[in-house]
């Protein structure tokens, strides 16, 4: 900080007794209406559906053709869950955790050197390899189908959870390297050259100075993967068939084709599916909310 | 005791497996999509060399433009319609009051919904009949609830849940980076007797430049690949009015069963993305961001 | 349907040492698992579809197991089938499957109640007497034919028919043979108007476009008395059974063929559309290929398994079972279904199933803006016959 920014956060400092008055006074005179109403009436788009969906999962399926979609269930019940339950998706739900997983440790493992390269190594392979990944950000996973498909054939992993785990990953890694880079820049020079002076090693300097400090970023990296490996869709639809291997968002479509008309039975089925992550959102939102945007933060 | 330069930094060895990994699974098939584009291939065997054939294709198919005109539309409308309701809800959502936190927690619940799970509510919904689509419609001008099965209305419809999904992240985005925003420039418009909306244009939004132009990248690249929505609650239909391009591609592919030309729509859907990304981090200098806080 | 199926498996398993297990997807999505999954190396070793048009591509790409000589060398089991439906698995002349489920032929669907609380006193027999009482459902405020608009193939049938009986089975046999403007004949835009007439006498109401079938939209309002009627498979008997019991159980759904006298018309009233039956047939990559086969010989033609199709309200394609089919249960609707079946000059399939997936796909969108009218009967014609 220069002397310049100091004096004049003293200078701020100075003040501050006359300008907090003055603010909490203004506040507590004059509440935002305007806000206050437009956030009302997002909450009602937000929250409406979503009671639509708890509210439908309790009602018995014989109520639901009768009563109206969103009165108040009369006999909740929680026989749908025990139907979707025994349908199966435990095992999509293991799927889902072990897909997951997979990927956060295989992108973590594969972006933090590769992040660690980019800024302190001087290759020009690596240069033009970390250009390369940015424009990967722009590759729309999608247009990759037919020849990812045509690829997990050939190499006869068709229908296995490697399938997915391996393209998911690799559509992940930009992101994380973006994200990694960020904080990685962010370490002065002046610690580095300080590691290096006292003969430390890349691998060294890695564990002790690098993996500290960029603790929160890969927090970012770990969720913004699992989010992306958790609500995974293209790549399961197209790369696996057999039940066994079914992911929660494939067994939920699946569940909706095979139990169509009962609605109630479907609602249950899709907060189950949301009922993990609710659950780690709901222990851990401040961390996860904060996890998801640290790395944009810059 | 001399040092040599590249002592202690890591070497290019370290980059490797990423650059690989991402190499075989994102790269080749890229190269790959490309020499599919002149083959013929219903997905059973193997694919045959068909020259031009798929390429010139191009010119008679009549669904192409208007898949390229509803992506190109779609992509408009989120992008206004998120940015104006995430921005100023972002911002609200970051003061400090207790409400503004409890109404949050409800707020961000749909960014831990999977596409399909949010697709498939948004069906039971949408039903007209026997969903909520049918309560409502009548109030929105919508006499038998069919929203999803007008032509016109089911784009509309479809780009409602599309900003549903994606409004929470970016109001994420915005709220966290308004939390970010120094106090002192808030104290000293007040000093200088500016109002809240005052305030809000003059220190706010110049402040959430950065932010707006991250929210703007993201949300433009991302819509080229509204799939799994469109997929679940549509399908492409009513006939072709909600068959945007990453739709056409795949129905081309996995439903007709003409993968050569669904490469085609592949490639044309890569060079949209990538020209896209280009122009906008470019334009915006993204990569250069400078620093808002320069002086303080 | 898939009990029954899991119960024949059983009995199999139970009786020989190698071992079945069944695999199920929705429709739409098990055409495309199949495509790939074939291509795979995870192939199953028999798979479920539909003859004729649909099985002859897995036939091209050699995928599919030859059973004439298994069939030529046990001829109780190869006559068991009735011919017409069994042909529909020949390929050049060779057999590559054997009928699974029942001759679904389609035909309306309609609520009793519904109809007597509109005065409507016996089902329609002409296309006038139709139009009528779609008129008077109509006025009384209930949708008179409900179709699941956001599937094609449930607005296929319409156009099957109309087609049929506007100028007879072969307009549309020249489609499949590809003849040079086979589209845009006449009697195919004759069938795209009369189905706009409908669609503007509201004959369909006014939301069909969002209803759907998979999730069973349309049984769902014709059942709870929202709809008078639906042309649909004989295979939603055995849906609304399994969906809406009491329905079926309380007698309150009726049937009856399409009708013929159409102004015009030259096809012959008693022909019928549909799928002349769902086949199985092996895989030639199958490594249990003699268990397959072997498994498709024991159970089939097997009294057991057609005595559960027929419990299920499925009339299998097998011979000689008219007096078991009407003393058994639902006897009055599968002596219909059966005698429909025997009595038509014709069988035309299902055209989605007859014709290439490429065509189909822009068959069924096209035939959906027609519906939505979006696009006026010319303009498929032009469509189609340009392989758009």
């Amino acid at each position: 900080m220069t002397t310049r920014t100091t004096q004049r956060l003293q200078a701020s400092f100075v003040r501050p007794t006359v300008t907090a008055r003055l603010l909490r006074g203004r506040r507590r005179e004059r509440p935002n209406l305007l806000g206050g109403l437009a956030s009302v009436v997002w909450l009602v788009i937000v929250a409406v559906p979503l009671y639509y969906l708890v509210a439908s999962s309790l009602r018995p399926s014989s109520e639901y053709l009768t009563a109206g979609p969103l009165s108040i269930p009369h006999h909740p019940s929680a026989a749908n869950y025990s139907t979707v339950l025994s349908s199966g998706f435990t095992r999509y739900l293991v799927n889902n955790i072990l897909v997951t997983a997979s990927c956060v440790v295989l992108v973590a493992g594969l972006a933090l050197p590769a992040a660690y390269a980019i800024v302190r190594s001087r290759s020009r392979f690596v240069e033009v390899g970390f250009t390369v990944m940015l424009m990967g950000l722009a590759i729309p996973a999608q247009a990759t189908i037919v020849p990812i498909y045509l690829m997990i054939t050939r190499m006869h992993l068709y229908d296995s959870l490697t399938a997915i785990i391996l393209p998911t990953s690799a559509f992940s890694l930009p992101v994380s390297i973006l994200v990694l880079t960020g904080t990685l820049r962010d370490i002065p020079g002046e610690l580095y050259e300080a590691m290096n002076l006292d003969g430390a090693t890349a691998w060294t300097a890695l564990r002790n100075l690098v993996l500290p400090l960029t603790r929160p970023a890969l927090v970012t990296v770990g969720i913004f993967t699992s989010l992306g490996a958790w609500n995974g869709f293209l790549f399961p639809l197209i790369l696996t068939q057999s039940d066994s291997k079914r992911v929660l968002t494939l067994g939920l479509w699946n569940f909706q084709g095979e139990h169509g008309a009962d609605t109630p039975a479907i609602m249950a089925a899709v907060t189950l599916s949301m009922l993990p992550l609710l659950v780690l959102y709901l222990i851990g939102r401040r961390h996860l909310l904060n996890g998801l945007t640290a790395g944009f933060g810059k | 005791m001399t040092t040599s330069v590249n002592s202690g930094r890591p070497g290019a060895i370290w980059a490797v497996p990423a650059l690989a990994f991402f190499a075989v699974f994102a790269l080749v098939p890229m190269v790959l999509v490309v020499a599919l584009t002149f083959t013929t291939w219903n997905g059973l065997g193997s694919p045959t060399w068909a020259g031009l054939a798929n390429w010139k294709h191009l010119f008679h198919d009549a669904t192409l433009g208007q898949s390229l005109w509803l992506s190109f539309k779609l992509t408009v409308i989120s992008w206004v319609v998120q940015t104006l309701v995430a921005l100023p809800l972002g911002v609200w959502a970051a003061g400090r009051q207790r409400n503004r936190a409890v109404l949050s927690t409800i707020f961000f619940v749909p960014l831990l919904m999977s596409s399909a799970a949010i697709a498939v509510l948004w069906s039971a919904l949408l039903d007209p009949n026997f969903g909520l689509a049918a309560k409502i419609g009548p109030w929105l001008g919508v006499k038998d609830g069919n929203f999803i099965g007008q032509p016109s209305l089911a784009f509309y419809t479809v780009a409602v849940v599309i900003a549903w999904q994606y409004i929470p992240f970016h109001t994420l985005l915005y709220q966290s980076a308004t939390r970010q925003i120094p106090e002192v420039l808030y104290e000293a418009a007040t000093m200088d007797g500016a109002k809240r909306l005052r305030q809000f244009w003059s220190v706010t939004l110049p402040q959430l430049r950065n932010t707006v132009v991250t929210s703007s990248v993201l949300m433009l690249v991302g819509s080229l690949t509204y799939f799994d929505i469109v997929l679940i609650l549509t399908n492409g239909g009513p006939g072709t009015s909600t068959r945007i391009l990453p739709l056409h591609m795949y129905l081309t592919g996995f439903s007709s069963f003409q993968m050569g030309y669904a490469s085609v729509l592949a490639v044309i859907l890569l060079v949209a993305g990538t020209a896209l990304s280009l122009v906008v981090t470019r334009v915006t200098g993204f990569r250069r961001m400078q620093s808002q806080r320069e002086g303080l | 349907m898939n009990k029954v199926e899991n119960t024949a498996i059983n009995s199999y398993n139970k009786a020989n040492s190698a071992q079945v297990s069944l695999q199920t997807f929705v429709n739409d999505p098990y055409k495309q698992k199949l495509q790939t999954g074939l291509g795979s190396p995870n192939a199953p070793d028999i798979f479920f579809n539909w003859g004729g048009g649909n099985l002859e591509q897995y036939v091209k790409a050699g995928q599919v197991f030859d059973l004439t000589s298994a069939l030529n060398g046990d001829s109780t089991w190869k006559k068991s089938f009735i011919p017409s439906v069994l042909n529909t698995a020949k390929i050049n002349g060779k057999y590559y499957g054997v009928p699974v489920e029942g001759v679904q032929p389609a035909f309306f669907f309609y609520n009793k109640d519904v109809f007597a609380k509109a005065g409507i006193k016996t089902p329609p027999a002409s296309w006038n007497d139709l139009l009528t009482d779609v008129d008077t459902l109509k006025s009384k405020g209930i949708t008179p034919i409900t179709v699941a608009g956001s599937q094609g193939w449930t607005e296929l049938i319409y156009l099957e028919y109309l087609l049929d009986r506007v100028g007879g089975p072969t307009k549309f046999q020249n489609i499949v043979d590809g003849k040079a403007g086979a589209w845009k004949d006449p009697a195919v835009v004759t069938s795209l108007t009369m189905i706009q007439q409908l669609v503007d006498r509201g004959a369909f109401g006014t939301n069909y476009a969002s209803v759907n079938w998979d999730n069973h939209g349309t049984q769902t309002l014709l059942s709870s008395a929202k709809a008078g009627m639906e042309l649909m498979g004989s295979w939603e008997f055995s849906g609304l059974l399994g969906t809406f019991p009491d329905v079926i159980k309380q007698n309150k759904i009726g049937w009856f063929p399409f009708p013929g006298g159409i102004p015009g018309g030259t096809g012959n009233p008693k022909d019928v559309v549909g799928n002349p039956d769902n086949y199985l047939s092996v895989t030639t990559t199958s490594k249990s290929r003699d268990t397959a086969v072997d498994f498709l010989k024991k159970t089939m033609a097997d009294k057991n398994y057609v005595k559960d199709l027929i419990s299920i309200g499925q009339v299998p394609a097998i011979e000689g079972i008219q007096n078991q089919l009407s003393t058994g249960s639902y006897g009055d609707y599968n002596t219909f279904v059966y005698s429909l079946v025997k009595n038509s000059p014709s069988f035309t399939q299902s055209w989605d199933q007859a014709l290439t997936p490429a065509v189909s796909q822009s068959l069924l969108t096209n035939l959906q803006k027609v519906f939505n009218k979006q696009m006026t009967p010319q303009q498929f014609a032009d469509a189609m016959d340009q392989g758009q």
